[in-house]
């Protein structure tokens, strides 16, 4: 127990809460560089690192502090193989367009690009990237024993393979964890919710609009990836199928009572505004004092924590998303993830994996987290190792109470990989569906009206 | 005379609401732009605090400075407004004035080029631009650019042309001068307001554009309004930062709108308004 010490007072004077989110001052940039550009942790790994000197590869990422750490540390991987990286910021939504305009149109533009796990169903079937179980399993491009590529999150590398096939590797993820205040429920003698009934009565009684709390709130935001983000794990929780006899179904018994939780406790416990929040704007509120609980991505933890906005530090826990109906826990199960584009030369593909391979390596990813130089550290890394190594468990429960626990017994446990529908179709689908869910929680839609609604609208979008 | 003053005061009342409702978001931005992010969040807001010019500093000299992409919008914005008003005006003329073969087909060709959602066509032009080595270019996006730039500006300008009475035309001939004398001396000076207009629409089109520049460009050419959606991160909205660029973006434009300010209530009372009008 000794490493779950919290240790929130050294961490904080580390800075290592989420500041300077977009980009880094270039003193900071430069000194990253500098760090560590010890390569021999790299060039153990029994492969020539060299092989595809020359080439440039471009890479598309989206702004945030954990690509900035690793473009941070870029140049140790040039001097490493003599491969140029060209990064590429894009915002998410626009990511996954220019991404699927540059792989349908076969331009090869981005050699790889921080990956939507949900689009690797659209990708495999259209063969617009690589399967990369090949590469994995060659000798001359990956030395195993030094990869170690089990050590990578189980529920993370399953959400980026299809059937069975491996079409990206894990860079940096999240899972959805309760987010809430002690202080507030330790002054009820409450406890974090273990089920949903419960979560529902303990933002209940942490109600008060009039002292300007509010009970929880969940995002709100028509999206895929904003209501369609929260919905399916409660779905999933009341015991709902995404297929009832091989036919993509999102109405019904379980969906309606899943989505009539949703509305509720939105309604009862949640700021009106709530229905048109995203994240970002929860844990604002939340960093704020405004709000008693959440139900979030457990890397909100660092802008809650961020000691230039919030005043609720010190007063924050986590604990796992409370149990549905049917007995289940189902959390997010969301990565970025590299893939390689399946129009390169096949010695731009072979620099790609390289590049892939130094990215997901256990030793990149503790060089821009716990090891990084700079202000911000990443709470996203994908090595199990890593979430057991001392030095990063001290660092991570500087976040609160129960983080560490929270956040790996929630991709241990409750991940499902069908926690959403894994169908090509899936963008338009997302937004079918994310309509809906909006449509309901603003009250212009019953709930079943809303969600026969989206099945009637899905269903062509399954046969086309 | 009471009446009168009611009257007045209702009017002045129902204006005074809707000026509330679009100054606003302007003002509300402009505060935010001066704040610390902590004031940004604070609840009530805040409307008495310590100014500060820190989000400015950041966002024009700090680590994720914008001022490339100001510069980057202002070239694709005065590019494609010189080169769609060269093309324009000419074209406009001659659709207004001229008798062709075919004139009528590229009057319509000219507007159904107006009429395709955009959307539909970025792959093409992503095609068209990669085929030619021209994706994240300046000359790649102001081309892109004058393929809705340039039908708009014919367009208005050709009601304007049409304004113009034929006989102050031939009064030039008569006098000796050449058709292209006479456009320039003659013709453009009547349509100023127009062309005016037009300048600031086109400009104003081009630097607020999206949808195509976050397609077409990349790292070496990226416009303001793309930057600027970068402060929207995954993890965070950096609302102060945010607020800033909003209203530095704003800046050229508001600038444009009062220089040509004089033109533009000319140019639009005479095309709109008072419809066939002479001056």
């Amino acid at each position: 127990m000794s490493l779950f010490k919290p240790t929130r007072r050294a961490f904080l004077k580390a800075g290592t809460a989420a500041t300077a989110l977009v980009g880094l001052a270039p003193a900071v940039l430069r000194q990253a560089a500098a760090q560590e550009a010890d390569l021999s942790p790299y060039k153990s790994a029994k492969i020539d690192w060299q092989q595809t000197s020359g080439e440039t590869i471009t890479v598309a990422v989206i702004p945030a502090s954990y690509f900035d750490n690793l473009i941070a540390i870029a140049p140790q991987f040039k001097t490493l193989t003599g491969i140029d990286v060209r990064f590429e910021k894009i915002p998410p939504a626009q990511i996954r367009q220019k991404s699927v305009i540059d792989l349908t149109s076969k331009t090869g533009i981005y050699a790889t690009h921080a990956a939507d796990p949900m689009y690797y169903s659209l990708y495999a079937a259209n063969k617009w990237v690589e399967p990369l179980d090949s590469y994995v399993s060659n000798k001359s491009l990956t030395d195993a024993d030094w990869f170690k590529f089990d050590d990578i999150i189980p529920a993370w590398r399953n959400a980026d393979s299809i059937d069975g096939k491996l079409y990206g590797v894990p860079y940096d993820g999240e899972v959805t964890i309760q987010v809430y205040r002690k202080d507030l429920y330790d002054a009820k003698g409450l406890k974090p919710a273990d089920d949903l009934a419960t979560f529902v009565s303990n933002a209940a009684a942490l109600n008060t609009p009039n002292d300007r709390v509010w009970g929880t709130a969940l995002r709100g935001v028509a999206g895929a990836g904003q209501n369609m983000y929260i919905y399916p794990s409660i779905f999933r929780e009341f015991g709902g199928q995404w297929f009832k006899g091989g036919k993509l179904t999102v109405n019904g018994p379980e969906a309606e009572a899943a989505l009539a939780w949703y509305v509720e406790l939105m309604h009862k416990s949640a700021p009106t505004a709530a229905a048109n929040w995203n994240w970002p704007d929860i844990a604002d509120a939340f960093s704020q004092g405004t709000l008693a609980s959440y139900i979030d991505a457990h890397s909100s933890a660092s802008v809650v924590n961020n000691p230039e906005k919030s005043k609720v530090i010190g007063k924050v826990a986590y604990a796992r998303w409370p149990k549905g109906p049917s007995g289940k826990r189902v959390t997010s199960i969301w990565n970025w993830g590299f893939p390689i584009n399946a129009a390169l030369p096949e010695k731009k593909k072979k620099a790609t994996w390289l590049f892939i391979q130094w990215a997901a390596s256990a030793e990149t990813q503790a060089r821009t987290a716990h090891r990084f130089a700079g202000p911000t550290k990443r709470s996203g890394v994908n090595r199990t190792s890593i979430w057991r190594d001392p030095d990063y468990v001290k660092l991570m429960n500087g976040f609160g109470h129960n983080f560490v626990e929270a956040t790996m017994e929630s991709l241990q446990s409750d991940t499902d990989v069908d926690w959403r529908p894994r169908v090509p179709q899936w963008p338009a689908i997302g937004d079918t569906m994310a309509t809906a869910i909006q449509s309901a929680l603003s009250g212009q839609a019953t709930v079943k009206a809303a969600l026969d609604d989206a099945q009637r609208r899905v269903e062509p979008m399954m046969r086309g | 005379m009471t009446l009168k003053r009611v009257r007045l005061f209702v009017v002045m009342a129902i204006a005074a609401i809707f000026l509330l409702a679009w100054v606003f978001p302007i003002i509300w931005s402009l505060l935010n732009s001066l704040k610390t992010d902590q004031d940004v969040l604070a609840y009530p807001p805040k409307l008495m605090f310590s100014p500060t010019l820190e989000a400015y500093r950041d966002v024009l000299f700090g680590s994720a400075a914008i001022l490339p992409n100001l510069i980057s919008s202002f070239i694709i914005s005065i590019g494609t407004t010189i080169i769609t008003m060269l093309m324009a005006v000419p074209a406009a003329y001659a659709l207004a004035r001229l008798r062709f073969r075919g004139k009528r087909f590229a009057g319509f060709y000219v507007l159904a080029t107006q009429m395709l959602p955009p959307v539909g066509i970025i792959i093409p032009y992503f095609l068209i631009l990669r085929r030619i080595g021209w994706i994240d270019t300046y000359q790649g996006i102001i081309l892109i650019y004058l393929s809705f730039s340039l039908p708009f500006a014919i367009w208005l300008l050709v009601s304007y042309f049409e304004d113009i009475p034929f006989e102050m035309e031939e009064a030039a001939y008569l006098d000796g001068a050449t058709r292209l004398r006479t456009l320039w001396r003659v013709i453009i000076p009547q349509v100023r307001g127009g062309i005016a207009v037009t300048i600031v629409f086109v400009f104003l089109n081009a630097w607020n554009e999206f949808l195509f520049a976050v397609v077409l460009s990349g790292n070496t050419v990226r416009p303001v309004t793309v930057a600027m959606f970068n402060f929207v991160s995954v993890e965070q909205t950096l609302w102060a930062k945010l607020a800033a660029v909003s209203v530095l973006a704003m800046l050229p434009v508001v600038v444009l709108g009062i220089v040509a300010q004089k033109n533009i209530v000319k140019g639009l009372t005479v095309g709109a308004v008072k419809g066939g009008g002479r001056r």
